[in-house]
């Protein structure tokens, strides 16, 4: 058997695995539907004029400006987290429960190596979870055309488009280091436990002023979730560190898998 | 050849042995039985063989090769049935094959009538749409066993691979083993069914304290107590071993 097509079987058995999974199934409806109705939402509470107090405080920024590009940048906010999380969620059911319940074992011994079924896992996360965040994009434009009733996307919107794609799709890279802390932890609670701790971390280091370099921050900075300011200093090289953190986890993933022993 | 080895093998997990100098072979074509109390080592021994295991000392063998890591074309020829199944609640009787298939290295196209003959083969017919959640224990193992299975191993594991069948199952089961040996497949089977390892072994090895204290002749009505008599002896002689230290 070839490593292509050892990798083909391996993608199709996660494929299959991901269809049927129930909390690949909660994450991508509550990515496609809440953070949609979440940025729509979010807009019209703070150009509400009941709006008041620290609500209307908080919300400020979203108050003026273009509709549809307020839209997607709430959206690119949110979807920097979520996906980050919906991603997280994934990797500790689709790493941990396989060491949890012992089917791990019974994948020694086989023409498909561990190594190439990790990777087919981590390859089947960044597909799944950016088609969530390109759909969850799609559904935000959907809704706030149809809350601009007619008005249209102008250019500056399709800069928004961009700014939430990306925003999202390293929110969910950033997912995959969870892989291996689910593989080293043999825990899915374990997991999601390390995910609540560096999201934590990630508060803690904002606070502090040193996101731009921390991976876990800078999208979130970057899609003016800390202010304009934040933002501003936010460059490619700060991104690109983030974007690093997928392909590195990866490696990290696909040899810890085939260094598993003690299953 | 030899195609499934263990050659002086120990483990230990923290302060308790588990496997003590333990040296096992299956020529192709034969069943051997290892049987022995709870925690005599018979799992650790199989998930050594299985490659799940690194011992801390000796080496084990599956058609020549590190089970740990082993080549493609040697691993479509090997399978392994020890705890967990590559059983997934969330597909069905169908799926799991299926995907079983794929893993041990069929094409799409070979998979498809594998993945129905097992299904015929193991008596899941009724379930075959059915959520591996749903079905009760003695057919989940029925649907391990089938994935397995399903790719007509040479040289093939299998951990108490009856202990939750019903009568009927246990005769499938059998005749399974059987045929598989008979077509020169070389079978490890561990069980605590001394009247069923009777019936299918070719050579009953008694596991205790991590040692092969002895073989048992399969035939014959006093299996039980020749067992029990053996893993006496061995305590006995343990415990005169450890007196004169």
């Amino acid at each position: 058997m070839s490593p292509a097509a050892a990798l083909r079987a391996a993608l199709a058995v996660e494929m299959l695995k991901l269809r049927r999974s129930v909390v690949a199934r909660l994450a991508t409806v509550l990515l496609v539907v809440l953070v949609p109705l979440g940025s729509v939402g979010m807009v019209a509470l703070a150009r509400s004029p009941q709006a008041g107090g620290p609500t209307a405080a908080k919300l400020a920024d979203y108050a003026t400006g273009d509709l549809t590009t307020m839209h997607l940048m709430v959206c690119a906010q949110v979807l920097s987290i979520a996906a980050l999380a919906a991603g997280g969620f994934f990797v500790a059911w689709s790493f941990g429960r396989e060491l949890e319940s012992g089917t791990a074992g019974a994948l020694f011994g086989l023409a498909v190596p561990r190594g190439t079924i990790a990777l087919a896992k981590c390859l089947v996360t960044l597909a799944w979870i950016g088609a969530c965040v390109v759909l969850t994009v799609a559904v935000t434009m959907a809704a706030s055309a149809a809350v601009a009733a007619g008005s249209g996307v102008g250019f500056r919107a399709w800069g928004g488009v961009g700014t939430a794609l990306v925003a999202g799709l390293l929110g969910g890279g950033l997912a995959l280091p969870f892989a291996w802390v689910a593989t080293v932890t043999r825990s899915q609670l374990g997991t999601v436990g390390a995910l609540v701790g560096v999201v934590a971390l990630t508060q803690i280091v904002v606070l502090l002023g040193g996101g731009t370099w921390f991976p876990y921050a800078s999208p979130s900075l970057w899609t003016g979730m800390g202010g304009p300011d934040a933002a501003a200093v936010v460059g490619p090289p700060h991104l690109l560190l983030a974007a690093a953190v997928s392909p590195l986890a990866i490696g990290a993933v696909v040899h810890a898998w085939r260094r598993l022993t003690n299953v | 050849m030899t195609a499934l080895v263990l050659d002086d093998v120990s483990h230990a997990f923290g302060g308790r042995v588990a496997l003590d100098h333990l040296t096992l072979t299956v020529r192709p074509g034969r069943v051997t039985a290892l049987i022995g109390l709870n925690g005599a080592g018979k799992t650790t021994a199989l998930r050594a063989l299985a490659g799940r295991l690194r011992p801390a000392g000796g080496t084990a063998r599956v058609l020549g090769h590190d089970p740990a890591d082993l080549p493609a074309d040697v691993a479509t020829r090997f399978g392994h049935l020890v705890g967990t199944p590559l059983v997934y609640p969330e597909l069905t009787v169908t799926e799991n094959l299926r995907c079983a298939a794929r893993l041990h290295g069929q094409s799409v196209r070979a998979a498809a009538p594998g993945t129905s003959a097992a299904v015929a083969h193991m008596g899941l017919d009724p379930w075959r749409h059915a959520r591996a959640r749903t079905l009760s224990m003695g057919n989940h193992q029925r649907l391990g066993i089938g994935c397995a299975t399903l790719h007509r191993p040479t040289a093939l594991i299998l951990d108490e691979p009856t202990s939750a069948l019903d009568p009927q199952g246990v005769v499938l089961v059998r005749k399974l083993v059987r045929g598989m040996a008979d077509d020169g497949a070389a079978v490890l089977v561990s069980s605590h069914h001394l009247d069923e390892v009777a019936r299918i072994a070719d050579e009953i090895v008694v596991l205790h304290a991590g040692r092969d204290v002895g073989r048992l002749e399969p035939g014959g009505t006093d299996l039980e107590q020749r067992f029990f008599t053996m893993v006496l002896d061995a305590d006995t002689r343990a415990a005169d071993t450890r007196g004169r230290v």
